[in-house]
């Protein structure tokens, strides 16, 4: 938990400032915006809340629905 | 208008292409598992498949100079539809990068060090990615000679080494299994070694000279594609039916070099060169990634961007999977499927479009 | 500026710690921790369903003086650790009761089996061997007449632990050409046939006055993972031939006058099976090709010229037409498909192969053999008449 809060820390420390400093507020927003979800990703990582995975949704998505699989 | 400084020369681009193709030799085992003892055909045919798909990349890019995939499909398919496709190949590209990230994590927990947690492994293998991705493309490319000789070596020694352990009968029956696994194998094969290196249409934009893209880019392929034949025939000679139990086959037949009683135990070295191929790879595909999601938001540079987005790729490739097991099933199956429009179709697309419409409209009636 | 350097101070601090803590992984276990196993044995318990399992284990004052020991006490280098379970990995965690570190079997030279083991089926124990990550595919397998345990208890003379004299006896087969070499990949791929019949070299015990002699008695075979016959010395070397693994060897004829022996060493062979679907029968022609140096004779005969030649080159041709027949008809006995034969066939005739692996069991015996063996003496080493009085001869 620590851990994690330290290399979030670290990578908002090395970004932010630099990027106020050169006034680049597009690329803060962005920055801020990829920050939040990785955050957010990584707490609920730590606090062991399931992350639905892409690729589940997607074997589900071509195996049950379209019917579409190689067979075994 | 780009948002990579950097310039790469057309020989180097050989480079790249080789050391990533170079990068999926472990990849191969998830074919071994259908295509077995003809797993040197499926490449085969992967690649007569593969190569003119690829070269269109680089036709494609010829035609574009100085821009990248996103500035590409924006001119090709208008912003609003071209935006839609940039984001699918940035799901693509972030999904494949975390397989690839999983992969090198897998190797570790299974074989070299068992004890050491998994997300461990992912964090300082992502974190060395982010830092090759900050300092650019030319860095990369500066390295990429050596990650194919390191590539090169690897491949070529074990396959000497293993010369006296090798059984050519074990290539009979030649065809042996049902079509319908051939054609998965052939499926798989061009899409995880060759199909991945749709990243190229990012980095083909920092060509300084676009003349012999397409020569480089067919040299790199070949010199790629041979070395997982190589990797295919050793193990196939080696191991025999082996090699569709083993978890890698790779490795199991390289732990039986025995040479003398001094080249034993090679595994461990095998293993330090396909992290450092491994690395070389997922750096170009983080690399590409950044770029294609700065791209979309028109930033001025991509900078910024690796550090979150790296974390993110990080817990992706944590929960993506439950197991190796999942892994190699979901690939082999919903992975290639949904990913073949965008290797397969969307660039050949975009090259006829582009000229039908000729494109690019940068001086009026001239073509490339 | 200031800032720049500040970050670039941290950069290399955690750089500093980096090293430190990347340099051990949490897997690493230090020398005194290990149990370092260079053979194991699996036999089958009193319980029914559990499995005794040894392993001899490198005692480390061994490892380090061990030429000053000279002949001292009956220090032993090794310790034969043994352990109950309900499987193998059951068994090898179990060890821990006695041991305290885990066992270390990368240094594995060999795999043991008892008697019973292997009687009643190998397939149930040997995923361990192969799934494990510490294990090589190139540990030896081997099969005991009687129990894994003593085996591994006999004290070799010339070697400081039994398993690495026993792995030391199977590597070097070459000598006699009366057994082979099989490693776990082997092994596995046999299993992994559908008719081949998997062998595995045989060690017995001979007892010697005090001591306890391994010895290679011969080949076991197994089928469906059960061993189901057992190969001398002379019919193993029929196999050989087939499988074209002979390297060096003895053969003895009868002199041409049939006064005495010809000795012949082998030094070389090579062999061509051809499988071939012939009315519905099959027949395998085996073309051996072999060379051989005249090493000793016993009678005072001139063996040095063509007509003698000729005439111990037929006879170990026949030698060794007849090692084979011997091997093949043991293996009709247990019907067991020691040669690969099926696997041939299912090279070359792959759509008929889909017929024929579901009834190998009878057709198997009925596999005829067309035999061609060609030998030829190529040198007689330093002497080219025998230490006799010269005869008349000639």
């Amino acid at each position: 938990m620590i851990f994690l809060l330290l290399i979030y820390a670290y990578i908002f420390i090395i970004n932010v400032p630099g990027l106020i400093k050169r006034k680049e507020w597009k690329e803060l927003a962005a920055f801020s915006f990829l920050f939040v979800i990785a955050f957010a990703l990584g707490i609920m990582y730590v606090l062991d809340i399931p992350i639905p995975s892409p690729m589940k949704g997607l074997q589900h998505f071509f195996v049950d629905i379209l019917g579409i699989e190689y067979p075994k | 208008m780009s948002i990579e400084k950097g310039k790469i020369s057309c020989q180097q681009l050989l480079f790249l292409f080789a050391g990533f193709i170079e990068g999926s030799a472990l990849l191969i085992d998830f074919t071994v598992g259908i295509t077995e003892h003809q797993t040197w055909m499926v490449i085969l045919a992967g690649l007569i498949i593969s190569t003119p798909v690829i070269l269109s990349y680089a036709v494609l890019a010829k035609k574009f100079p100085g821009m990248n995939l996103v500035q590409i499909n924006d001119m090709v398919y208008g912003r609003f539809l071209g935006k839609i496709i940039s984001i699918y190949y940035i799901f693509f590209f972030s999904m494949t990068l975390s397989f690839n990230i999983r992969d090198v994590g897998e190797l570790y927990i299974t074989f070299l060090m068992q004890d050491t947690p998994f997300i461990f492994f992912l964090i300082v293998f992502t974190v060395t990615c982010a830092y090759a991705v900050i300092k650019g493309i030319e860095v990369l490319t500066r390295i990429s000679h050596l990650i194919l000789v390191i590539g090169l070596f690897a491949v070529i020694s074990t396959f000497i080494l293993l010369i006296d352990q090798m059984d050519f009968s074990n290539f009979l029956p030649f065809f042996e299994l049902p079509f319908i696994k051939i054609f998965q194998g052939i499926h798989i094969v061009s899409m995880i070694p060759f199909g991945e290196t749709v990243v190229f249409l990012m980095i083909m934009g920092c060509l300084n000279k676009s003349e012999h893209a397409v020569k480089n880019t067919f040299f790199g392929l070949l010199i790629g594609a041979a070395s997982l034949l190589i990797v295919a025939v050793r193990n196939t000679a080696v191991l025999g039916k082996t090699q569709t139990i083993w978890t890698s086959a790779s490795f199991q037949a390289i732990r039986l070099i025995n040479i003398g009683t001094v080249l034993t135990r090679m595994d461990f070295l095998i293993g330090i060169a396909l992290t450092i191929l491994m690395f070389f790879k997922c750096s170009i595909f983080l690399y590409v990634m950044v770029v294609a999601v700065s791209q979309l938001f028109g930033l001025k540079t991509y900078e910024p961007l690796v550090l979150p987005l790296a974390a993110i790729e990080v817990i992706i490739a944590a929960t993506v999977f439950q197991s190796p097991v999942d892994h190699a099933m979901i690939t082999q199956n919903a992975g290639i499927i949904y990913s073949a429009p965008l290797v397969f179709v969307i660039p050949p697309l975009s090259l006829l479009i582009a000229k039908i419409r000729g494109l690019p409209k940068l001086e009026r009636g001239k073509e490339t | 500026m200031g800032k720049k350097m500040n970050i670039s101070i941290i950069k290399s601090i955690l750089c500093f710690f980096l090293v430190f803590a990347l340099s051990g992984c949490l897997g690493a276990r230090e020398i005194n921790d290990l149990e370092i196993v260079i053979g194991m044995g699996v036999d089958k318990d009193e319980n029914a369903g559990n499995i005794l399992l040894t392993a001899q284990v490198v005692k480390e004052n061994a490892v380090g003086g061990a030429s000053g020991n000279g002949g001292g006490g009956d220090d032993e280098a090794y310790w034969n650790v043994s352990s109950k379970g309900e499987s193998i990995f059951d068994a090898v965690r179990q060890m821990t009761h006695k041991t305290g570190n885990r066992l270390f079997i990368s240094h594995n030279q060999a795999v043991i089996f008892g008697n019973d083991v292997a009687k009643e089926g190998l397939q149930e124990y040997i995923d361990f061997f192969l799934r494990a990550h510490e294990m090589r595919p190139a540990a030896l397998i081997l099969v005991a007449e009687d129990r894994a345990s003593d085996v591994l208890d006999a004290k070799p003379e010339t070697e400081k632990f039994p398993a690495m004299n026993i792995a030391k006896l199977v590597k070097t087969y070459g000598f006699t050409s009366h057994l082979y070499k099989v490693n776990m990949k082997d092994f596995a791929l046999w299993l992994m046939s559908d008719t081949t019949a998997p062998l595995a070299p045989l060690l017995t015990i001979i007892q010697n006055g005090e001591n306890k002699e391994i010895y290679v008695s011969g080949m076991a075979a197994f089928k469906n993972g059960k061993m189901v016959g057992k190969l001398n010395h002379d019919e193993s070397r029929g196999l050989l031939w087939v499988l074209g693994e002979v390297r060096s060897g003895v053969i003895i004829v009868p002199s041409p006058n049939e006064t005495g022996k010809a000795v012949l060493e082998i030094l070389k062979a090579k062999s061509k099976v051809t499988p071939e679907i012939k009315d519905g029968k099959i027949v395998m022609h085996i073309k051996i090709k072999e060379e051989s140096s005249l090493s000793e004779q016993s009678t005072t005969e001139n063996l040095a010229d063509d007509k003698a030649f000729e005439k111990i080159q037929k006879s170990s041709a026949e030698v060794i037409r007849q090692e084979i027949m011997a091997a093949f008809d043991k293996s009709r006995e247990f019907n067991a498909d020691i040669f690969g034969f099926g696997e041939m066939l299912h090279k070359k005739y792959s759509n008929e192969w889909k017929t024929l692996k579901d009834n190998w069991d009878e057709i198997y015996p009925t596999i005829e053999l067309n035999i061609d063996v060609e030998s030829k003496i190529i040198k007689t080493d330093l002497l080219k008449k025998p230490a006799a009085p010269k005869e008349g001869e000639k």
